[in-house]
Parts: C-alpha cells; structure tokens; sequence
C-alpha cells in the first residue's frame, strides 16, 4: 500500500518551542485518518506546515510521491490538499455560494479579458461553477442557505460551508481541523456521517483532528497521538484507546491506572 | 473580521520565496547603489569632519522634534490602532499658540529681562502651545474620532484626514497665509564653538528638551498605574474594561499626552524654523509618522530611534550621496521602504500590542 | 432644577458658544454684516435642538446618573399612555416638556450672556485704544460689530449703545427657547400614534410608493429639460449666478439620475431609464458653457480615478494613499509625447532620433495604451515592494511614493522642466482631425474634454464592474476578508495584488492623460498628496466598492466645492467639516454597495448617540417611511 501523504520526520520550532518534533505518519488513499492529542500538542501546527502556512525546520512531507515543502499555499491546494480551519474562517462577508465559488478559484482558468468581454466559454464556465457550487453545498445540507451571507449562518452550518468551499477546489486529500468543536451531538453526528460520505461517495481521503474521543474512536480507521508535538502513538483506535501513554498524556500519570474503555471524552 | 496573521508569523511563513527573493535583491541593489555613492562621491567631496559632525547634529536636533511627534502617532496607533493623521496639525496649532505667547512675552518685556525671567517665559510659552494642543487633541478625539470607534478602519482614517484639511484652513481662515515669525530672544540666539563645529543654542535646548519629554513619557508610561492602564487598553480594550480601566478616560489621557509631546514640538520647530503657518504641520507630521512606522507603530522607544535616525539620514543623506537637499525627503521614504522590505513590522518591532483589529 | 441638568444646560450653552467662537474667528458675522445676530441665533438653536432632540439632557428628575438609556426618565414622555391629549397639553407631557424647556433656557441664557460678556470685552478693550494682538485686531473689529449691530468705526471711538448686549442675550434666550418648544413639539408628535400611523400607512401604499418613484425616476430629466431650457440664449432666471447655478443642476441632475436607476424597476424599466439617462448625460457637453464643461470634465476625470483607486482599496481591500503617481506618470507621459519642446532631455533624444521635437509624437489616442500601460508598469514596480506590508504600512509607504514621485517631477528639471512644467499639451482629436475643428461651433473645447472623459469613465466603469463579478473579483474580495485563507484556498496572492495595483494604476494613467490634456499645461504641484486624498475621500464618501456611489461622490466632492466658489474661503473647511460629519453619520457612503451593507453588526456600543436611537426606536411606530435614517446607517456599518 502507498501511502497517499506521507509525513517523514517533520520539525516545526517557534522560538524555544519545538511545535511539532520528528513526527511521521503515512495516510493511505480514502482512508480516514485522526489526529489527536491534548490542546497544543502542536496538531494544528502540523497542518499549517502540510498546507504551506508554516514551513517546517527538517522532514519531508511526500503527497503522491512529490514533496510539498516550500511549496506556496495555494500550489499545495492545486496538488489537491483541502482544508478547513479550527477557529472558522470563512470569508464572512460573502455569500456561502459565493465562498464555494472561491473555493474553485483554481479550477476556474477563463482569462481576465474574457470576463470583461464576457466570451460564452467564460460564461459557461461560471454556469458550471456555480452548478457544482450548488451541488457541493447540496452535499453538505446547505442548497437552501446558498444566498446567507455567511456570518450570518449559524455555527454548525459555517462549519460545513469551510467544507463545502475546501471541496471547491476538488481536492483528493481534505484536512479537517476539529471539524466537530462546539457541535451538539446531533450536529457532530451530522458531521462525522458527512465525513464518511466524503470518503465514500467522493473518494477523498480524510485526515481529521479531533478532541471527541467518541468521535475519533467511531470515525477513523487510524488514529495518530501527538503530545507535546511528539508522536507517541499510532495504529487502530482500539490500539490507541489502549496504549498507556495516551492515557498518560489525556489524564496524567496518576489515573493511568484506572479502567480507560469507559473514560468519557477525553 | 479575521485579523490577519500574515505579518505576525512572517518568520514562520513559508511559500513567498520567490518574492521575497526579488524583493531582497532589490533591496541589495539599492544598499549597494547607496555604498557606491557614498565612497565614490560623498566621501569624494572631502568635506571637513566637522561638517559631517555639525550636519550629524543638526539632524540629531531635527530628530528629536520628530521623535516628540512621532510619540504622539505611536501612542494613539498602539491603543486605537488608527493613523490620527492630523496629528501634525495638531502640532501646527500648538506652534501658532506659542508664537502668541511669544508676541505676549515680548510686549511684556520679559524676553529682555535677567535670564531667569526669560527661561520662565520660554517654558510658559512652550506650556501655552502645549495647552493648546492638548485642547485641540482632546476636542479632536472627542468629535471626529470616539463616534467611530467601531467602525472599519478606513472610516476613521477619512475623519481624520477631514479633521487635518479642517485644522489648516481654519488656521488659515485666522491667521492668513502669511508666515508667523519667530523671533528669538537675544539669550538663546547665539551658540557656542567646540572646536570647528558650531551648536547653535536652540538647537541644544531643543535637543535637551526633547529627551526629557521623552523620558517623563517613558516613565509615565513604564512606571505608573496609568501607564498600566494604557498598556492594559492597547493589549485589549475589552478585557481592559472588564478588569475596571475606564477605557475612554485611557484614551483622552493618551490623546492629552500626545498632544501635549507635539505641542512642544510644535513650539520648539517654530524657533528651529522660525517661522509657522497654517500647513507648516503638514510635512513635519508625515516625517515623523513616517519614524514611527520606522521604529515599529506602537512601540515608544522604536519611535523615538525611529526619529533621531531619520533625522540624522535626512541630514547626512544628501551631502553622503551627493545629491541636492531637496532629495531628502525622498531619502526618507525610500529608507523606509527598505526598513520594511526587510523588517514589515518596523526597526524595533510592534511591542505596545501584537493584536490587530 | 435638578443640578445635573442644570449642569447638563451650561454645558450645552458653552458648546454652542465654542462653536459660534470659531465662526466669528473665521470672520463669518463681518460678511452677514446686519443679519449677523440673528442667523448666528438661528445657528445656536439649531444646535440646541438638534442636542436637546437626538441627544438626551440631562433631566434626571429622580437624580440617576446619566449613561444609560433608562438612567434619563425625564425624557421618557413617549411611554405609551402617558400622553395627555393634543393641543398645548401635548406639549408638556408630564415633566419632561418643561425640564426641556428649562433646559433650553438656561442653554439660551448662558451663550448669550457669553457672547455679550465677549462683545463686551472686546469692543471695550478696543474702545480705550488697547491693541490686541497684530491679527485679532484685524478680525475683532469688524466681527464684534457686526454681532453688536455697530460699525468698527464706534467700536473704536466706544460709542456702542449699552442696550445692544442685553440684546444679544435676548436673541440667544429666544433661541434656546424655541428649539426647546421644537424639540417638545416633535416628541409630542410622535406620541400622536394614530396620526403617524396613518400617515406611515399612506407612505407605505402603493400609490404613494408608485407616485414616489415615478417621481425619481422622472426627476433627472426634469432638471435635464431645465438646464436645456436655461442654457437658450436670452433666458435667464438667476442673473448673474446663472452659471453656477447651472452647473449645481447638472450636478443634481447626474446624481438623481443614479438614483432613478436604483428606483426602476429590474431588467427593461432599468434598462430604458439608464438609456435615457446616458443619452441625457451625453447631450450635456453640448449645452454646456465652457466653465460648467471645465467642472463635469474634471468630476468625470476624478470618476475614473476614483473607479481604479476602489479597485485597489474597495476590491481588493489595499490601503493605497500613493495613487496619484499614477495619474501623474500617465500626465507626464501623455505630456512627453504630445507636447512640443516638451522638455530639454525629451528634446534631446528626439534630436537624436531624428525626430523633430516640435511636432507632437503621437495624438491623443494613440498614445493612449503608452500612457495606460507606463501606468501599469508604474502599479506593479511599485506594488512589488508593498506586497508584503500590511493596510496602516501601506498606506504610508504607498504615501511615501506618491511624495516620491512628485519631489522627482520637482527635481528632475532635465526630464521634466521641474516646477516650470510642460506647456502646450494637445487636445484628444477624432479620426484625424485635429481638435481645434471642434471646438468651434457645437462643442466647446472643455465640452469635448467632458465628452471624453463620459465616455472613458464608462468604459472604465464597465472593465471595473464585469472584473469585479468574475473570479478576479472574487479573490480580491477573498483576499480583503483573509489573506491567509485566500492563499490557501487557492488565490495566488502576489498575482491577485499586482493585478490590483496594475489595473488601477492603468485607469490612474488614463484619467492623469486626460487631466494633462485638460489643464493644456501640467506642473508637479498638479500632483500633490490632495490628489490622492480627494479619490481616497471620494470613493468614501460615495460608497466604498459600488461604481454608481463613485460618481455620486466625485461629483460631491469634485463638483459641488466648485459651485460654492462664491464663498471660496470657506470652501474647504466646509467640505473637510462634511467629511468628518458623513463619517459619523453615514460611512457606508451615499450609495453603499451592497456587500458594505451587510455586515456584522456593531458590538454594544455606549455613548450617548446609541442610547438616543434606542429611545428613537422604542419611541417610533414599526413602519418607517423609507428615507433610511442616519442613525440606521450606523448600526448598518460592522464593528
Ligand atoms: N504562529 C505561531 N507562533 C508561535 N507559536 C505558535 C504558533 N502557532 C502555534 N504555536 C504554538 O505551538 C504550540 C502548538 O499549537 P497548536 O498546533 O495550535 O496546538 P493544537 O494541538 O492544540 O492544535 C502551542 O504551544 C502554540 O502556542
Ligand atoms: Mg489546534
């Protein structure tokens, strides 16, 4: 099996700080994999260096078997790596339909000057952009909302509309940055079902942070564990649930002993 | 909105290489140009070392006005985060109401007394322009700039460009286009001689004076608890105001100390230039915006270096390049250009505050 | 009396004794000369009533602090119930009518007694032969005896009737007064609910609303016809103010037009009336006279400035304030290549070349891509050191630029003849013939100016607008909202700014072009910082990112200072106090685009405005009329 991203002893420091230290994970093509740990283990800092944010000290990271370092934000976006953010951030003043169809900025390649002369294969291209943009927030439950200023979309609904305008720019790898953080459980559901249709209907291979242990141990297939930017565990979730330094890291050393299967949300 | 962070990690961010590479080039290129210059036909000339010294110092004095202004722009960017761009104006007025004071003091005849009468005179003049200032500073914030404080930045940039045309032609609609001169009294007119370089008094006076303003400054703001108060507004306004710091008394305090700094800059650029009117607040105000962003917008001490390191370019600059004085100002800008193709966030960095709205 | 509204009173008086202070100060009594007393009571009570209507006073019968909206129970009259009836009874509601009413007294009183303590002062200081200072002895003497009713003459020979300060203080008095009755009067009204509902319902109708828009939509060319009717030769309605006020119609007349096409309806009503209108406009540089044209040329030069300017800032959300060195390379270019003898080092080359430096390289329109694309080179030369900078370092460095440009325009006296400038720049022609044929007969020279510039603005308007709504557009606005995840979305930023800056600084360089041929001779002083703050202000004032504001702000701010020439001191004081006003009042713009308006609303805001509209508010029936209320653009704008 070839891994579909492959992240080889990646390094990221800020100042004294070593964020992310030496970590390797393979993701597999149209697997769903999660990555946690406790706050500020260093999760989202490894995904700012997969997304180009954050260039990392040493390692490499391989996707399709081409490296990614040093490559700019949006290149690595064109090679087909999507993702969403912890704290949203979408572009609040846009319509969702709007922030879909800049999700597809890079799939759009009409020239500028046929926008100004509004050449008919430049208006079919809009045609199909916002067909598909409406099809992507169909796919997320949003076809109704397409027109909401997107501020103006209650929370769990922006939350989808960041995966609806990752999905623009129709990536085969989608990074999701707790996607379920502040959800109800019925809307986290919502979300983890999106996230198996996604691997399923769509074939996109899904790399996930998630704090709900419930949630990581239902979805993935593989769960990685960072702890002060250090990679301590890997493999099934049940592995993982239970590995003794997980359980270390989430509770401290005192509870190790104590039966993890029923430990609520770590 | 999002507050961008791009600046903020710019020593972590990744991808812009190929700018960055052009944009160090070019600045490589113009560093190289200026070396060249510089040894080829500045140091070519051979100008006397005393020439370098009293343009060095005369510059120093030139930087320390600025610095005082300067002060006034980083205080208000570092809680407010806008450009109060009549700030100059403000200093402007502070220079007209002590070109009153000083027609006062000469009607009076306290200019010609014993030297203490003079150097009570001189700081009562210098108190009146910086009375005046504050006047004008407090009203400005009051009516053109608390209404907006929740709006988009470019809203409260446009009152304040308002404010500065509405400060010059009111002047202007007061006074008459006509320069105000200044006339020094015969104590400080002269200078003293080290050597070959001649120190005009005023421009040590001012010098002086400059400084310590700077250091009242500093230590208001390092050591007392309004100084914490307005570190506090500046990290955070909201958080401020929860843990019990009025905030719109930080800010008219803020608005008080800067313009009480450029009133006296004000006043002490009217006997360095010796004359002032209606827009002679304009240039001196962008100069020293400009050693502010230098230094780091928000951050005192970087306004301060900021200033006397613009001054002292400004004054070495033509003479080392070869090039007329009235390129000065172009020097100005392009070194700042250069600072922040290297350093976007200025010299010294932004201390007052990381946070941006 | 409570103290605190007593307090509240004198504060309010002082308020309006500064402000009338600073009118004496720019010697507005001396030109009102006899009326100068009442209309500065008039000003007062403006004032008063505008501070007693929005802005509660402080009547806190029960002694509460003031602050908060329920803290002011003197003014709450408008609680449903509590009215007592109609007539003089409506007036004074409960207490609250006549706190106000002493309110507005004391306010009276106390800028009365002070502007007659001041006269006082004044005319006795002058009276006993005392100089003042060298420029107040200019101002005082004719300022205080005009708002005294006397002439300098008396002043100085302190000859004024003693009753003259009494006076003044009655005048204040009544002032304070009447806006006090005023303010009374329309709360009271309010309470009328049954009429306000009545007339709100009639407002709401469709009659009315059907009435209201053919109105609007009819308006513009009303005062078309007029102007057309004005400009026949022998009809006169306005002696000789006929040119300016011709020229405030114009004005009026292009700005309700695009308000007409806001009222018609969607698709062909829309596109019938924004037709007929652009045939209107066009119909314009023909009617006409060389001053109204010179105007109309420069508000449309402006809107094509102002259009490439909102590209940089409205769209992409970069704070450019060194936008005039575009309009200066594109002048500057233009004015190498069509002026004779331009200036010793064009000469020179010329020479060499072989070329004769005498006659024009090339005309107006061919050396129009020359001009557009040296501005756009100029954009991107100068955006690439900027791409990195965030809005307040860019706005200062692109400043600095801007300042550059122009020392270099002064210094480079080889290239660009300094401050002596280039003269005899030539005007547009038309398939070869040359401009002069023209400029006889139908058109003047400035109306065929005019005529250029409609038609380039239109075209600019047009680029600007279709890029806007493609996914160039887009991604500025992607990138104005979040850089970061712009990028990571997929926009390429250094491509996606540059852009930016080379399309406005090519709209720049044709707008500097016609502005060249324009002003036939172009100095460096022509490109000032002002240039690049009046197409800053007016793409502010006109509604950030909405192409039809623009035009309604260039001709606010680039037409109507020209129709105040009459009052030409105090026409950009006017205009500056305007712009502060409209900030506060309405910083959306005129003509918001509809992306500024929806925004996230403002966080709680204290202050006294936000508790006075909260009571506006509670106070007003749920149906407003449809004139937007400025109070209501403020809670628009995001926090
Ligand atoms: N841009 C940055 N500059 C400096 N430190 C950072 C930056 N981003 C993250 N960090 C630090 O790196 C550590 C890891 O943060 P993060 O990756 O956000 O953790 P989490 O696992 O909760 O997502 C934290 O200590 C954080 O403070
Ligand atoms: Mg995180």
């Amino acid at each position: 099996m070839t891994a579909l991203l492959s992240i080889q002893a990646v390094t990221k420091v800020f100042g004294g700080l070593t964020a992310v230290d030496n970590v390797d994970v393979d993701i597999a093509e149209r697997s769903i994999t999660s990555l946690i740990g406790p706050n500020g283990a260093g999760k989202t800092t490894l995904f700012n260096c997969l997304t180009g944010l954050h260039r990392p000290e040493a390692g490499e990271i391989l996707f399709d078997g081409r490296s990614l370092i040093g490559l700019r934000p949006d290149e690595i976006t064109a090679r087909g790596v999507a993702r969403t953010y912890q704290n949203i951030r979408l572009f609040g003043r846009m319509t969702a339909l709007e922030n879909v169809l800049v999700g597809q900025h890079l799939r759009l390649h009409a020239s500028h000057w046929s926008a100004i002369l509004r050449s008919t294969r430049q208006q079919a291209e809009e045609r199909a952009a916002r067909t598909f943009a409406l099809e992507l927030l169909a796919f997320v439950g949003l076809e109704s909302h397409a027109e909401v200023v997107s501020t103006n979309l209650p929370y769990g609904e922006q939350r989808l509309l960041e995966v609806a305008r990752a999905l623009g720019s129709r990536p085969s790898l989608l990074l999701l940055d707790e996607p379920a953080a502040g959800m109800n459980p019925s809307e986290t559901d919502r979300m983890m079902e999106l996230v198996h249709r996604l691997r399923d209907e769509m074939g996109i291979t899904i790399f996930l942070i998630e704090h709900d242990m419930k949630v990581v141990m239902s979805v993935s297939e593989t769960v990685a564990v960072l702890d002060y930017g250090e990679k301590i565990a890997e493999g099934t979730p049940e592995e993982v649930r239970a590995n003794a330094r997980v359980v270390e890291a989430y509770l401290g050393p005192e509870v190790v002993l104590q039966d993890t299967a029923d430990t609520p949300n770590l | 909105m999002a507050p961008s962070r791009l600046t903020a990690q710019a020593a972590g961010v990744n991808g812009k290489t190929a700018l960055r590479f052009l944009l160090r080039a070019f600045g490589a290129a113009i560093l190289v140009l200026v070396i060249w210059r510089v040894t080829t036909v500045g140091l070519a000339e051979g100008y006397p070392a005393s020439f370098w010294i009293s343009q060095a110092l005369n510059g120093l004095v030139l930087g320390g006005v600025y610095a005082l202004v300067a002060l006034g722009y980083t205080l208000v960017y570092g809680i407010l985060f806008m450009i109060n761009f009549a700030h100059g104006e403000v200093m402007m007025i502070g220079g007209i109401a002590g070109f009153f004071a000083l027609q006062f003091s000469q009607s009076r005849g306290w200019l010609e007394g014993p030297w203490p009468v003079v150097v009570v005179a001189l700081l009562l003049i210098m108190l009146f322009g910086m009375a005046a200032s504050v006047l004008i500073g407090i009203t400005l914030e009051r009516l053109a700039y608390r209404p907006l404080r929740q709006a988009p930045r470019l809203v409260p940039l446009i009152s304040a460009i308002g404010a500065s045309l509405f400060l010059q032609y009111s002047v202007l609609l007061i006074f008459g286009v006509s320069p105000h001169s200044y006339r020094k009294p015969a104590l400080i007119s002269g200078g003293m001689r080290m050597g070959d370089v001649f120190i005009p008094y005023t421009g040590a006076i001012i010098f002086i004076t400059s400084i310590l303003l700077m250091l009242a400054l500093y230590f208001i703001i390092q050591r007392t608890k309004l100084g914490r108060a307005m570190r506090a507004v500046a990290e955070d306004r909201a958080t401020a105001s929860l843990m019990g710091v009025d905030v719109n008394a930080v800010i008219v305090i803020t608005f008080m100390l800067g313009s009480a700094l450029a009133g006296a800059a004000g006043v002490m650029l009217g006997f360095h230039n010796t004359v002032v009117k209606f827009n002679s607040g304009f240039v001196p105000g962008l100069k020293a915006f400009t050693a502010a962003v230098l230094g780091g917008i928000g951050n005192i001490p970087g306004a301060m270096f900021g200033a006397l390191i613009l001054g002292l370019i400004e004054a070495i600059g033509p003479s080392a390049l070869g090039i007329p004085t009235e390129y000065k100002d172009v020097i100005a800008f392009t070194l700042l250009v250069l600072i922040l193709i290297f350093r976007p966030t200025g010299l010294f960095g932004e201390v007052l505050s990381e946070k941006k709205a | 009396m409570t103290p605190v509204s007593a307090n509240g009173a004198i504060r309010n008086g002082l308020i309006a004794f500064a402000f009338l202070g600073y009118l004496i100060l720019i010697g507005i009594p001396g030109r009102l000369g006899g009326s100068a007393l009442p209309v500065l009571a008039l000003v007062a009570a403006l004032f008063f009533w505008v501070k007693l209507r929005f802005d509660a006073p402080d009547t806190g019968g029960a002694g509460l602090p003031g602050g908060s909206a329920e803290g002011k129970p003197g003014w709450q009259i408008g609680a449903p119930g509590q009215s007592s009836g109609r007539g003089v009874g409506a007036l004074f509601p409960g207490r609250g009518g006549t706190l106000v009413l002493r309110h507005g007294l004391l306010a009276g009183v106390t800028t009365g007694l002070l502007i007659a303590g001041m006269s006082l002062a004044f005319a006795s200081a002058i009276g006993s032969g005392a100089s003042i200072q060298p420029v107040l002895d200019k101002i005082v003497p004719v300022n205080v005896g005009a708002l005294i009713g006397v002439s300098p003459g008396q002043i100085a020979n302190d000859d004024v009737p003693l009753f003259r300060y009494p006076l003044q203080v009655l005048f204040f008095t009544v002032a304070g007064l009447f806006a006090a009755l005023a303010a009374v009067a329309a709360r009271a009204r309010n309470l009328q609910t049954t009429s306000m509902a009545r007339l709100s319902a009639y407002l709401d109708s469709l009659p009315f609303r059907t009435t209201a828009r053919f109105a609007g939509i009819a308006l513009p060319f009303l005062l078309l016809a007029y102007i057309v009717w004005l400009g026949i030769p022998g009809v006169s309605a306005f002696g000789s103010n006929e040119g300016t006020v011709r020229l405030l119609f114009t004005l009026i007349a292009t700005g309700s037009g695009l308000f007409a096409i806001r009222l018609a309806h969607p698709g062909r009503e829309q596109k019938i009336v924004a037709l007929l209108l652009a045939l209107g406009v066009l119909t314009m540089p023909f009617i006409l006279d060389q001053f109204q044209n010179s105007v109309m040329g420069l508000v449309f030069i402006f809107v094509m400035m102002g259009l490439g300017l909102n590209i940089v800032v409205g769209y992409a959300g970069l704070l450019d304030l060194g936008y005039v060195a575009f309009f200066a390379i594109g002048a500057y270019t233009y004015a190498f290549l069509s002026a004779p003898f331009s200036s010793p080092y064009i000469s020179n080359l010329l020479n060499l070349l072989g070329i004769s430096p005498e006659i024009p390289l090339l005309g107006y329109w061919t050396a129009l891509p020359v001009a557009m694309l040296t501005a756009a080179i100029g954009g991107i030369l100068l955006g690439i050191p900027v791409l990195r900078l965030r809005g307040d370092y860019l706005a200062i460095v692109t400043l600095g630029f801007g300042e550059i440009i122009r020392l270099f325009m002064l210094n480079l006296g080889e290239l660009t003849n300094g401050p002596r400038g280039i003269l005899e720049i030539s005007q547009p022609g038309l398939f070869g013939l040359p401009p002069q044929s023209f400029s006889s007969g139908l058109l003047s020279s400035q109306g065929w100016i005019f005529l250029v510039a409609l038609v380039s603005s239109a075209v600019v308007a047009f680029v600007a607008i279709r890029l806007n709504d493609s996914r160039l557009g887009r991604a500025w606005f992607a990138m104005q909202e979040d850089e970061d995840v712009a990028e990571a979305t997929g926009v390429h930023l250094v491509r996606t700014k540059l852009l930016a800056f080379a399309i406005g600084a090519t709209f720049a360089g044709m707008a500097g072009q016609l502005y060249a041929s324009r002003q036939i001779n172009i100095f460096p002083e022509n490109f000032s910082l002002f240039v690049s703050i009046d197409a800053l202000a007016l793409i502010i004032v006109g509604g950030i990112g909405s192409p039809a504001g623009i035009v309604l702000g260039a001709l606010a701010l680039k037409g109507l200072p020209e129709v105040l020439r009459g009052v030409d001191e105090y026409r950009i004081v006017t205009f500056a106090a305007l712009l502060v006003i409209m900030m506060i009042v309405r910083p959306a713009g005129i003509l918001p685009s509809a992306r500024r308006r929806v925004q996230v609303s403002p966080t709680d805001e204290q202050g006294p405005t936000t508790a006075a509209e909260e009571r506006e508010n509670d106070a007003s029936l749920p149906a407003q009329g449809p004139p937007a209320r400025p109070e209501d653009a403020r809670s628009e704008e995001p926090a």
